[in-house]
């Protein structure tokens, strides 16, 4: 452990807040899934990192730009959602509580195992075309990339927060995620509902994952440390609310870079673990404090 | 007049048969080095092992109800436990192993007032955050060897001497697993599972109750780790910790049926069948491996083996259990 | 006297929020003697017997057992003290069977817990439960009575010194009622004490020496059995008299447009069984309600009244009978799909959503055939209820009760339904509240639309109604036009209980 002097801190503070919206990105679609189809997604992770590699692939094949292939990468994974959450997860719903988990479990080890034995367990990364371009601050300097990515996951967050706040698909996404039982007798298609949410979460994973790939490298079984982080993130920020899961994000991002700053590299994650079972701990509230 | 003796007066034809089948059994798996050669013997060490690790998880997710995600925290443990100890100490090789089951059970005790505020599903999850966090310290701890991990000092014992420790340590695995679901303990276990609130309600302790279920868990598991190292001869953190050992666990308990007698049992021949199969294409072994999962928890949540006996229970005679 | 006391409480609260459900209680159970706890829907019955077996912890008071301490003991910690309970709806180990669920309890029981003991406890347990055919099957699979004595033995198996009974008698038909209360009445030598909470006041009277009353989460009234069921307090408690109108003129005059008994049937149901939450909640109930007419549902506490609105809406399955509206049958669809029919449903305790404001309460209700003129359609019911708008982007729960029942009112109505169901909308509202609610009511009444109007408070129940259906234990007892409902003596015996007041 060595402790780093302040130019050094600055730097692990503007990273730290810049990758935290790229976290936040990435931990929105857990949020609604756990808080709205009231599924604790294992797969989350994968649906993330599905996303990283159709970018990659499309960045491959067509060679455009890795920021227009991103959105497409993100309506691929939302479609891959919709016939999991229709015919994979529904069907186990009634089975109890442990069923969606053990199943969401099995695709995210189907699909981990899927992606090794088509594309191999090579380390990827996607161009993102700015190459080595940093951004200088004063006297911090952070890759182009991070900024980059934390202006559209603020976009994109800020989107998500109209439509759940303003739509009238987001009325019933609330009222759903507050009382299921009561939204359907007052009218509110729940079932379909779910499905759709899925799909958004699936997206908006999708998103997060292809722009993750540009800033850190990733191989099949990344899907772990998504998930993780997904969930650390919703623990910190709170369920229910797109704010709340900015500034977990955010929290989590500037958890990682002082760990990193203080220990070394090898244990951003662990701290960023670490925080998580402690929150865990004493704010269970915090993950599932809106069921009724 | 208990549950038990009806059914073994409803049985008292079959008893002899049982016994019969399960002694000759246990001494075809014990002449097995004779019978056949290395390649077998590893195998069959992998399935010994593999069958301790799903009797365990059976325990704690099908009859404590604590589903855990965390298999590999405490392989990593016993592993690493028995490397540094054997290193340390040149202790005969029994010991090594028990302290490697303790080692891990100590942790499991440690962690459990935390772990186990956290109820139902927030258990799993912390439990998967649990493992992959000691994965993480462990490799960045150069004191236990880093990345790269650490050597066993004492030379790997050959293949049938292993394979006969592995079956000692199922067979006592199965025994004590066995022996508690038979006794008056089992009950309790089953009432928190059931329905934690009212088993207080009647008088568990059941802080007590997942605590001792997730603690001999967490020791066999851990003596399962032990195995590993000593089979391997070194060891690393990536494979001691990893994901693989849950992820193989999970799916022969719930394949073979979750809380059941012979789920651990069925499942791990099922899977090491399907492994031998798909020798060549691991990843589509785990794969379908994963496939078969979702199927069993969509189509038959009692896994295999509550479809066989399910359709054995039309058979008049057989009393009818709930939990099998 | 006080060590004479088998329980005591002194000063027992607990708040959920800002509700305090039960109130500042001071109540004594005396050794060797069975109090029965009555009191209307949301008295805090429930939460008092949580309370004291440890279930729930108090936000303030003392809980004494047998002269100690228990207040901050945790559950199991108050069973090895010697209480045992039963649950209110039945709560086997389900995968267990009865004979485990028995020795399980008993292996934990006070005095004795080697095998052979607790083989004798539970064998003995079984047979006086009648429970011995089935001490082998699963406990899951037992049918809703047998489940009632399980829990009943279970409780027994704990040797328990203190026994709580949770609302045992509900559901039940009259010869199970009996053989309940023989039961109760022969284990009364093995406990010594017993709480019975009950609507079933056949049991009341039959077991318990004394009763308290709670209303409100306060305790209004304790004493003899007979002396508490026979005082006008406790009757206008549960018949919700307290809040006299002007008479039954008024209604006659407020009612135009009655229906000519001619008209089609809107709502029909027949046979209507429902096993709900371990009960047999429903019992054939039939039921008709045509367009344009009011039909009150009235009923004790525990009658089957929510059951049948729930079932009727969707929220709730049928275990036998079937539903139609407006010509097609409607039970088995999902509940969203009847609402889209031209059902709505008021529910009981409101439900209005916390994290939706006002006017987004309102919305969510507009199905996508009236998208369009959604707008329309919020400003007609601001117009019904005027208090509203000015709290349009407010969270619905940050009104008062009142508002938030017209809010919920408002909400079953956009949607322009041909059947409104109002479930007890009168809940815990004031006087005045309410009868500001039932203005409204009845200018809605004047749009033509059916309404089925469940109620506790028999005098608003039948204030609207053209005709009117009294429900108990699940079926219908009595049926007729409000003037026949109103003065028949079967009423009050089926709400406060037979020979209360002879």
């Amino acid at each position: 452990m060595h402790l780093p002097d302040g130019l050094t801190l600055l730097q692990a503070v503007v990273s730290g807040l810049l990758i935290g919206g790229l976290f936040a990105l990435a931990a929105l679609g857990l949020s609604l899934v756990v808080g709205v189809v009231r599924i604790v997604n294992l797969m989350h992770g994968e649906l993330v990192l599905l996303g990283a590699y159709v970018a990659y692939g499309l960045v491959q094949a067509t060679g455009l730009n890795a920021l227009l292939v991103a959105p497409l990468a993100a309506l691929a994974v939302a479609l891959l959602g919709w016939p999991i959450e229709r015919f994979v997860l529904q069907p186990v719903v009634r089975h109890g509580e442990e069923a969606p988990l053990l199943t969401t479990f099995a695709l995210s080890v189907i699909i981990q195992n899927l992606l090794v034995f088509l594309l191999g367990a090579d380390t990827r990364s996607i161009d993102s075309g700015y190459g080595a371009t940093r951004l200088q601050l004063g006297g911090v300097s952070v890759p182009m990339m991070y900024l980059v990515g934390f202006v559209v996951a603020l976009i994109v967050c800020a989107c998500v927060h109209l439509l759940i706040t303003r739509t009238a698909f987001g009325r019933r996404i609330r009222a759903s995620a507050e009382n299921p039982g009561d939204a359907a007798v007052v009218g509110v298609p729940v079932r379909r509902l779910y499905a759709l949410t899925f799909m958004l979460a699936a997206g908006v994973a999708g998103l997060g994952g292809a722009l993750l790939g540009m800033v850190f490298s990733f191989t099949p079984s990344s899907g772990v440390e998504y998930l993780l982080t997904g969930f650390t993130v919703v623990v910190l920020g709170g369920l229910g609310s797109v704010v709340g899961t900015l500034v977990g994000g955010l929290a989590l991002g500037l958890v990682e870079s002082f760990a990193a700053a203080f220990l070394g590299d090898g244990y951003r994650l662990f701290v960023g673990l670490v925080a998580f079972l402690v929150f865990l701990a004493l704010r269970p509230a915090g993950l599932f404090g809106r069921r009724a | 007049m208990s549950v038990a003796t009806t059914r073994r007066g409803a049985q008292r034809g079959r008893v002899p048969l049982a016994v019969i089948a399960l002694l000759a059994g246990l001494a075809l798996l014990a002449a097995l080095p004779y019978l056949l050669g290395t390649y077998w013997q590893q195998l069959g060490f992998r399935a010994l092992q593999l069958f301790t690790l799903a009797v365990a998880w059976n325990l704690l997710a099908g009859y404590a109800g604590q589903v855990s995600l965390g298999t590999g925290a405490f392989v990593g443990l016993g592993a690493y436990a028995f490397a540094l100890l054997g290193n340390a100490t040149g202790a005969p090789l029994p010991l090594l192993l028990l302290a490697a089951g303790a080692v891990a059970a100590l942790f499991a005790i440690i962690v459990s007032p935390g772990l186990f505020r956290l109820r139902g599903l927030y258990f799993t999850i912390g439990s998967l955050a649990l493992a992959e966090a000691l994965r993480i310290l462990m490799v960045n701890l150069s004191t236990f060897g880093g990345a790269s991990g650490i050597v066993l000092q004492a030379s790997t014992p050959p293949f049938y001497a292993l394979y006969w420790l592995a079956l000692v340590v199922a067979l006592v695995a199965g025994g004590i697993v066995v022996a508690l679901l038979h006794s008056p303990a089992s009950l309790a276990l089953r009432a928190v599972r059931d329905d934690e609130d009212v088993a207080r309600q009647m008088g568990v302790r059941s802080f007590r109750v997942k605590l001792g279920a997730f603690a001999l868990a967490a020791f066999l598991t851990g003596v399962a780790g032990g195995l590993q190292a000593l089979k391997l001869g070194a060891i690393e953190p990536y494979g001691a910790f990893g994901m693989a050992w849950t992820i193989d666990t999970v799916a022969v308990v719930i394949i073979g049926g979750i809380a059941t007698r012979g789920g651990p049992l069925l499942g791990t021949l099922l899977y090491v069948a399907l492994g031998e199969l798909l020798r060549d294409l691991p990843e589509l072994h785990n794969a379908i491996g994963g496939l078969f999962l979702l199927l069993v928890i969509r189509l038959a949540p009692q896994g295999v083996w509550g479809l066989v006996t399910g359709r054995w229970a039309q058979r008049p005679g057989l009393a009818e259990r709930a939990d099998g | 006297m006080a060590e004479a006391a088998a329980l005591r409480v002194e000063s027992l609260s607990r708040r959920f929020g800002g509700v305090a459900a039960v109130d500042g209680v001071d109540l004594e159970v005396h050794a060797g003697e069975a109090l029965g706890v009555i009191g209307p829907n949301g008295a805090g019955k429930s939460t008092f017997i949580n309370l004291i077996s440890g279930a729930l912890a108090p936000s303030s008071g003392r809980i004494v057992l047998f002269g100690e301490d228990i207040t901050t003991c945790s559950a199991d910690a108050r069973t090895r003290r010697g209480i045992g309970r039963t649950h209110q709806i039945p709560r086997p180990f389900a995968r267990m069977s009865v004979w485990e669920n028995l020795a399980l309890a008993a292996r934990h029981a006070r005095g004795g817990h080697d095998m052979r003991s607790v083989r004798a406890n539970c064998r003995s347990i079984l047979e006086r439960t009648g429970l011995a055919d089935v001490a082998a099957r699963p406990a899951g699979a037992l049918p809703l009575l047998r489940r009632k004595r399980l829990e009943l033995a279970r409780a027994l198996a704990l040797r328990p010194r203190l026994l709580l009974l949770d609302e045992i008698g509900a559901g039940l038909i009259e010869s199970e009622t009996r053989a309940l209360i023989e039961l109760i009445q022969s284990i009364r030598a093995e406990v010594e004490a017993v709480v019975l909470i009950e609507h079933v006041m056949d049991v009341i009277t039959a077991c318990c020496e004394r009763t308290a009353v709670l209303a409100s989460g306060r305790l209004l009234v304790v004493g003899d059995t007979r002396q508490v069921l026979a005082s006008p307090e406790v009757a206008a408690v549960y018949l919700g008299t307290t809040d006299a109108g002007s008479g039954q003129a008024e209604d006659a005059a407020a009612r135009p447009g009655a229906p000519a008994t001619a008209a089609a049937a809107l709502l029909e149901v027949s046979g209507a069984t429902v096993n709900y939450g371990g009960v047999r909640a429903l019992r054939g109930v039939d039921l008709k309600v045509r367009a344009g007419e009011v039909v009150a549902l009235l009923g004790a506490n525990g009658a089957g009244k929510t059951t049948l609105a729930r079932a009727i809406s969707g929220a709730v399955p049928l275990a036998a009978g079937s539903i139609r509206f407006d010509g097609s049958p409607i039970s088995g669809l999902a509940a969203e799909r009847i609402t889209a029919r031209g059902v709505g449903h008021c529910m009981e305790g409101r439900r209005i959503f916390a994290s939706l404001s006002v006017e987004e309460n309102l919305l969510l209700a507009v199905p996508p055939a009236l998208r369009r003129e959604a707008a329309a359609r919020l400003e007609e019911i601001y117009a019904m209820f005027p208090a509203l708008p000015a709290h349009r982007h407010k969270s619905g729960t940050a009104l008062s009760g009142g508002q938030q029942q017209m809010l919920a009112i408002g909400r079953a109505m956009m949607s322009r339904p041909k059947l409104v169901i109002l479930d007890e909308v009168s809940l815990g509202l004031a006087p005045i509240a309410v009868a500001q609610l039932y203005e409204s009511l009845a200018r809605i009444r004047a749009t033509g639309v059916a309404m089925l109007v469940v109620e506790q408070n028999i005098h608003r129940g039948l204030q609207l109604a053209d005709r009117a259906c009294v429900l108990a234990h699940g079926s219908v007892r009595l049926a007729g036009r409000p003037e026949e409902i109103r003065g028949s003596r079967e009423l009050r015996e089926l709400y406060v209980g037979e020979d209360a007041g002879a």
